[in-house]
């Protein structure tokens, strides 16, 4: 997996660098707009992690020239803006994600490995499989070993949100975007409540729990403890 | 706000001119009518009395053989159409004269008495007014003089139908300009709220029409839009100073998080002691906390900045705020608390989604934080006239009466505020944010207990 990181600040870049490839990705950098651009046109990256505010090229710049090239290639952008209407200016501009300075590098990771996974997916499949753990979209029904599970309308699109990123890493916050469409972080330990109360419903009683917490990232749906 | 045309002062103004021309068209034409008439009958009447003083003068000559004689004289010769002469007995029997028979009871009361005779034209029949005079001879018979009066009736009659006409194309006319000068007028200032609604609604690049007529609401708006580009130069340095110092303080930020977590991330190899680790770990929550209050700061200024809302969308406020009830409920049921929501569906605000769920939230985490366990916090939301109220309400320990005003500004800590985590801002960017929508935000006693107002003014039907 092939990532070109676009970041002025090159004490980030290099740390960032350092953490993504003993992750296991290949990174490339460049150090401004321009240069950033010319690589994106050259070389053929699986996914673009480009800040916001660039010397030369802006990342949003970035991200609309890329585009008008017929580049599909996702871009996550990084921005020390934070606030929400920065994040939708970014998302309009043709971004995949948003992610505000400073975050988690777990956070980054995750989004990272959703972004990557999106490309290849199957995104509109109706029924949901993991294990003997099954969700079927259009009967909104939900069964674990064949015994029925009773879950409230908002477990269910948390559920689905897992499923589909079934082995990967999803963080709070992405939660929060993904299941709740909220772009702030509320103080409270809300989605550690939803979680073990999904868990409650699914694991319970179960030999092999699904739903598993990753220590200072988030929780993961998996089979493999 | 939409202008009822009925109801600008435009519309008035032109309405109380309109009567003013009708009353003075209508007293100048009805004056010359009546003046006009008057000197009509006074012809008339002049002619009458010069006539009857002849006649009398003949009696007193000649006596009343000669007077009749006078009058079939007068009656006979053509040329003077229309007078009419009658000489009567004292009982009323007609000596001589045009008329057939005495046309009273007696003696007419009046000075100038009218009445009609039959006139028997070629082929018609025909009524005519006659105006006459009557005097008593010295050997009681009685002479009548009169004249057909029918042309100038029928002059009179012109006259006031002209003068009708005149007044009601006046009015008209008047009602006309009137109306199109309080159209032309309340559209201009509609115009202007419309555009400064549109400008108080976040679109901050629009400005008042200058249409270019040099008349006052060209100066005007000439004055309002230099204003106009004052505020939105200030607000775009405000904008850009926060971009500013947003960037200049979390790229620090960033690289300081960033070497923790790689830290933490190379614990293992570095053989870190459990201890460094933890505190490395809770450093890094501390910096979280800076970068959350700097979050809430510039959210702030951008609520205050009202660039928030250059793009608001339709916000279903019951629905958002029975989602975040549910979101929250676990987490009070956790705490001892419970967290129950009533919402009326289809209560739609115009603005800025995110900014108005981190509102309820902030609401509804400052309730969590300070009821004590057992307690109870509702959050409804109703409709209230114009505007949808949301409500939250706690029995917790409320805020003292002198502490309520000044709770909802940044980093007040109030006297019972102990929890050390709160960064006091929860409550000033919900002011901000109510302000950026245009509500009214109340802090109220429950007793006991604290109870959070905010009525959002409703979008309008489309």
């Amino acid at each position: 997996m092939h990532i070109l990181l676009i970041e002025d600040d090159t004490e980030a870049a290099r740390f960032l660098i350092n953490g993504l490839r003993e992750s296991g990705y290949t990174v490339d950098h460049a150090a401004d707009g321009r240069e950033g651009l010319f690589r994106i046109t050259e070389g053929s990256y699986d996914l673009v992690v480009t800040d916001r505010m660039l010397p030369h090229l802006d990342g949003l710049a970035i991200i609309q020239l890329m585009r008008q090239k017929g580049i599909a290639t996702p871009v996550l952008v990084l921005s020390a803006l934070g606030t929400v209407d920065d994040r939708i200016r970014g998302l309009k501009a043709g971004g995949d994600d948003y992610l505000t300075k400073p975050f988690a590098f777990a956070e980054l990771l995750a989004r990272i490995e959703a972004l990557m996974r999106r490309t290849s997916g199957v995104p509109d499949a109706t029924r949901l499989k993991v294990g003997d753990l099954d969700l079927d979209l259009l009967a909104r029904r939900v069964t674990r070993g064949g015994r029925e599970i009773e879950l409230t309308a908002r477990e269910l699109k948390l559920l689905e949100f897992l499923m589909r990123r079934a082995g990967q890493v999803v963080t709070r916050t992405m939660l929060l975007e993904g299941v709740w469409d909220l772009h702030f972080d509320p103080q409270s330990n809300l989605i550690d409540v939803h979680i073990s109360r999904l868990r409650q419903a699914i694991d319970r009683g179960a030999e092999r729990p699904l739903i598993h917490t990753v220590r200072g990232s988030g929780y993961v749906l998996r089979l493999d403890p | 706000m939409r202008l009822v045309l009925f109801k600008t002062s435009a519309f008035r103004l032109s309405v109380s001119y309109t009567l003013l021309v009708m009353a003075a068209v209508g007293s100048t034409l009805g004056s010359a009518y009546l003046l006009t008439q008057s000197l009509i009958t006074d012809e008339v009447d002049l002619i009458i009395e010069a006539e009857l003083k002849g006649l009398e003068e003949k009696y007193a000559q000649s006596g009343v053989s000669g007077l009749t004689e006078e009058i079939t004289l007068k009656v006979d010769s053509w040329g003077r159409v229309g007078a009419i002469y009658l000489l009567v007995d004292p009982g009323f029997q007609k000596i001589a004269g045009n008329v057939t028979r005495w046309p009273f009871e007696g003696m007419p009361r009046e000075n100038w008495p009218e009445f009609e005779i039959a006139t028997i034209e070629p082929g018609r029949r025909s009524a005519h007014p006659v105006r006459a005079a009557v005097r008593t001879l010295p050997g009681g018979d009685r002479l009548l003089v009169g004249t057909d009066i029918s042309q100038g009736r029928r002059w009179a009659d012109k006259f006031r139908i002209a003068t009708l006409r005149g007044i009601g194309l006046t009015i008209l006319a008047a009602a006309l300009a009137a109306f199109w000068f309080s159209f032309r007028l309340s559209r201009r200032v509609s115009d202007v709220t419309e555009t400064c609604q549109r400008i108080m609604a976040g679109d901050l690049g629009r400005r008042l029409p200058v249409v270019g007529a040099n008349d006052e609401f060209d100066a005007m708006a000439t004055s309002v839009n230099s204003v106009l580009d004052r505020l939105e130069d200030q607000a775009r340095t405000l904008r850009a100073t926060f971009d500013s110092a947003a960037h200049d303080l979390r790229a620090p930020l960033h690289r300081l998080r960033t070497r923790m977590d790689a830290l933490l991330l190379r614990a293992p190899e570095l053989k870190l002691e459990p201890a460094v680790y933890d505190s490395i770990e809770s450093a890094l929550v501390e910096v979280d906390r800076l970068q959350r209050t700097l979050a809430t700061l510039l959210q702030i200024a951008l609520a205050e900045s009202g660039a928030a809302l250059a793009s608001p969308v339709a916000v279903d406020v019951g629905q958002l705020a029975g989602e975040l009830v549910e979101l929250f409920e676990p987490v009070a049921r956790e705490a001892g608390l419970t967290l129950v929501g009533t919402q009326s569906a289809g209560l739609i605000v115009h603005g800025n989604r995110q900014l108005l769920a981190q509102l309820i939230t902030n609401l509804i985490e400052n309730a969590l934080k300070y009821v004590p366990a057992g307690g109870r916090i509702e959050v409804s939301v109703t409709e209230q006239g114009e505007d949808v109220r949301v409500e939250v309400t706690d029995n917790g320990p409320g805020i003292p009466a002198d502490d309520r005003a000044r709770a909802v500004q940044p980093f007040a800590r109030l006297s019972h505020a102990v929890t050390p985590d709160s960064s006091g801002l929860g409550l000033s960017l919900v002011a901000a944010i109510a302000r950026l929508h245009r509500a009214r935000l109340s802090l109220e006693n429950n007793s006991p207990g604290l109870r959070v107002v905010l009525d959002l003014p409703r979008a309008a039907a489309r």
